[in-house]
């Protein structure tokens, strides 16, 4: 993918702890001064076990969460000196798709009323019937039938509901998408229907998206680059082909001898 | 590796009799009747390290914690199953199938931070183990002596230490090895494991799975080894069998997956799974949602959902093994047999 002179994210020596305050030597590093840069229209992966912080990268870069120190800079302003408007707009450029997609949507609205939320906050020009048909169009999209918009969250299965909470977030069509995890609470013949949902929108929609995994081998099949963590820090980072065929990092060929 | 494997876990020979038997299994809830599994039948030989595959809602943890006494909320409706040459008996089953477990089944279920007791020590876990599998008394130094020996052979670091602490003092990985050293104290002849590593990292899924199957090489253990994950299955077993909405669809060697014909929701599950070898366009998904067990209708349940499917495979009765094939195919037209 071509990259653009400005990335959209840069993460700079980010660092975050979660501290037994008077105690330094308590603290637990959920990240020790990461780098980590996304270029637009690249689809880079964060592979990582449990525990390895890739999960506090994709809650730091949708600004889910602080950290303590370095800089964030996203399409080359620093957050840390975003204006209100500023603020604002980065809630419809930057969203994210979570893991569990039972508790991610709102058990009291139906799913389209879901999808249309965001669009009244970000897409001020649409009247009612606009946010309506613009809702029941992504539906479709993500393959779930406009007819089924009038339903409530629980009448989905786990994959049809990752399909909505999908829908969600390119509503406002935003420039980055962060997945935490989309895959692993599937099952195996749902999981792969939602990546050729994943493949099919890398393609035709041109997103930046950050891809959060411990699945070794999604991520070297959809993500153009790819960042390999442990215990909090970037081990080694690269084309997702090349890191993931030929690593250069001890744990990073530890973990792939491992993988089935 | 998988080579080697599949012809030392296949059945050596035809004289030699199979370690257990089941014939036309048939799984019920106790509140309603309502079948969950049924016309499931298989054999698992001696040394053979056998694997069973399902998507959640398939219905093999329901079959084989029922089978092996431990559900308390469903029972065997039907069918009969054989242990080493014995028949379980139909009446009281639970409570056999149980006592066999505390002898020569060991039992290793899925999440390693709830089967043991955090208010023990491990060795006390371990020893009560010993204790009740070879009888009481067989002396305090003997049986810690044997215990830290089963602590070592699991491949905990310092074993003698290990012994006097606590479950919490260990990592997942770890506590599923204490687990196991738990279910070996009996030198049981099959170790059932429910998904043993799923809630385990990659590193050490790899690690306690091999720590299973040299056990079963070194020992002559048979193991039934439980996954969601094709994949791990057909890297590590002999021959799996694949369930579906509560129905034995397979049994096939793992070999013959992905290179084979077979039965088309073997074959459709496995074109689901990024593995090494596959590019993108190799992976197909399954359109619809999975049936889960007791899912009423007659047919094949994976019919709604099967490439292959005619109008006969929603009316025909799904074909049994009836005369325990070691390779099978429940197809109704005959796809994979």
């Amino acid at each position: 993918m071509a990259e653009t002179p400005l990335p959209m994210v840069e993460l700079q020596g980010v660092s975050k702890s979660f501290a037994r305050r008077l105690f330094v030597q308590n603290r637990s590093f959920a990240l020790r001064g990461i780098d980590i840069t996304i270029g637009r229209g690249e689809v880079v992966g964060i592979l990582g076990e449990s525990g390895s912080g890739k999960s506090t990268v994709a809650n730091i870069v949708t600004c889910l969460t602080g950290y303590d120190g370095g800089i964030y800079r996203f399409k080359g302003r620093d957050i840390a000196s975003f204006t209100r408007r500023e603020r604002f707009a980065f809630k419809s450029d930057v969203q994210i798709v979570f893991q569990d997609p039972y508790g991610s949507l709102n058990p009291r609205a139906t799913v389209r009323a879901s999808v249309m939320e965001s669009l009244l906050l970000h897409r001020r020009d649409l009247d009612k019937a606009g946010r309506m048909e613009r809702a029941d169009l992504l539906l479709e999209e993500v393959g779930i039938p406009a007819s089924a918009g009038d339903r409530y969250p629980h009448e989905f299965s786990g994959g049809q509901r990752q399909r909505i909470a999908i829908a969600r977030a390119i509503a406002v069509e935003p420039e980055l998408l962060v997945c935490d995890e989309p895959l692993s609470s599937l099952d195996v013949s749902i999981q792969a229907q939602i990546l050729e949902l994943f493949v099919r929108m890398i393609r035709e929609r041109a997103l930046t998206i950050v891809f959060i995994s411990h699945d070794v081998n999604v991520v070297r099949l959809i993500c153009d680059r790819v960042y390999v963590m442990n215990q909090g820090a970037v081990v080694e980072s690269g084309p997702a082909r090349d890191v993931l065929s030929n690593p250069k990092n001890e744990y990073t060929a530890r973990l792939l001898d491992a993988v089935y | 590796m998988t080579e080697t494997l599949s012809s030392a876990a296949a059945p050596s020979s035809q004289s030699e009799a199979p370690l257990l038997e089941i014939r036309d299994a048939a799984v019920a809830l106790k509140s309603g009747n309502r079948t969950m599994v049924s016309g499931v039948s298989l054999s698992v030989m001696p040394r053979e390290v056998f694997g069973i595959v399902g998507e959640s809602g398939s219905g093999k943890t329901l079959l084989t914690r029922t089978l092996l006494g431990l559900q308390d909320d469903a029972y065997v409706a039907a069918g009969s199953v054989r242990f080493d040459g014995r028949d379980i008996p139909a009446q009281g089953y639970a409570a056999s199938a149980r006592k066999l477990l505390g002898h020569s089944i060991g039992f290793v279920p899925q999440d390693p931070f709830s089967s043991l007791n955090p208010s023990m020590k491990i060795g006390k876990q371990i020893t009560e183990a010993i204790h009740l599998a070879k009888g009481w008394p067989m002396g305090a130094e003997k049986t810690r002596e044997a215990a830290i020996r089963l602590i070592g052979e699991v491949g905990i670091p310092e074993p003698a230490l290990a012994f006097d602490q606590y479950p919490d003092q260990f990592s997942g990985g770890m506590r599923q090895r204490i687990v196991f050293a738990i279910a070996l104290s009996q030198d049981p002849k099959l170790l059932v494991a429910d998904e043993p590593t799923t809630a385990l990292d990659a590193i050490t899924q790899r690690r306690v799975i091999e720590l299973i199957l040299d056990r079963s090489r070194s020992h002559g253990l048979a193991v039934i080894l439980i996954s969601h994950n094709l994949e791990l299955l057909r890297q590590s077993v002999g021959r799996i069998a694949v369930l579906y909405g509560g129905q034995l669809h397979t049994i096939v060697d793992a070999g013959d997956i992905g290179t084979r014909t077979v039965h088309p929701y073997a074959e459709a599950l496995f074109a689901c799974i990024p593995t090494r070898e596959k590019e993108l366009a190799d992976i197909r998904s399954i359109p619809g949602e999975p049936v889960g067990a007791g899912f009423g209708l007659t047919g094949c349940a994976f019919s709604t959902r099967c490439a292959y499917a005619e109008p006969v495979c929603r009316s025909a009765p799904l074909p049994l093994n009836e005369r325990l094939a070691p390779r099978f195919s429940a197809c109704i037209l005959g796809r994979g047999a």
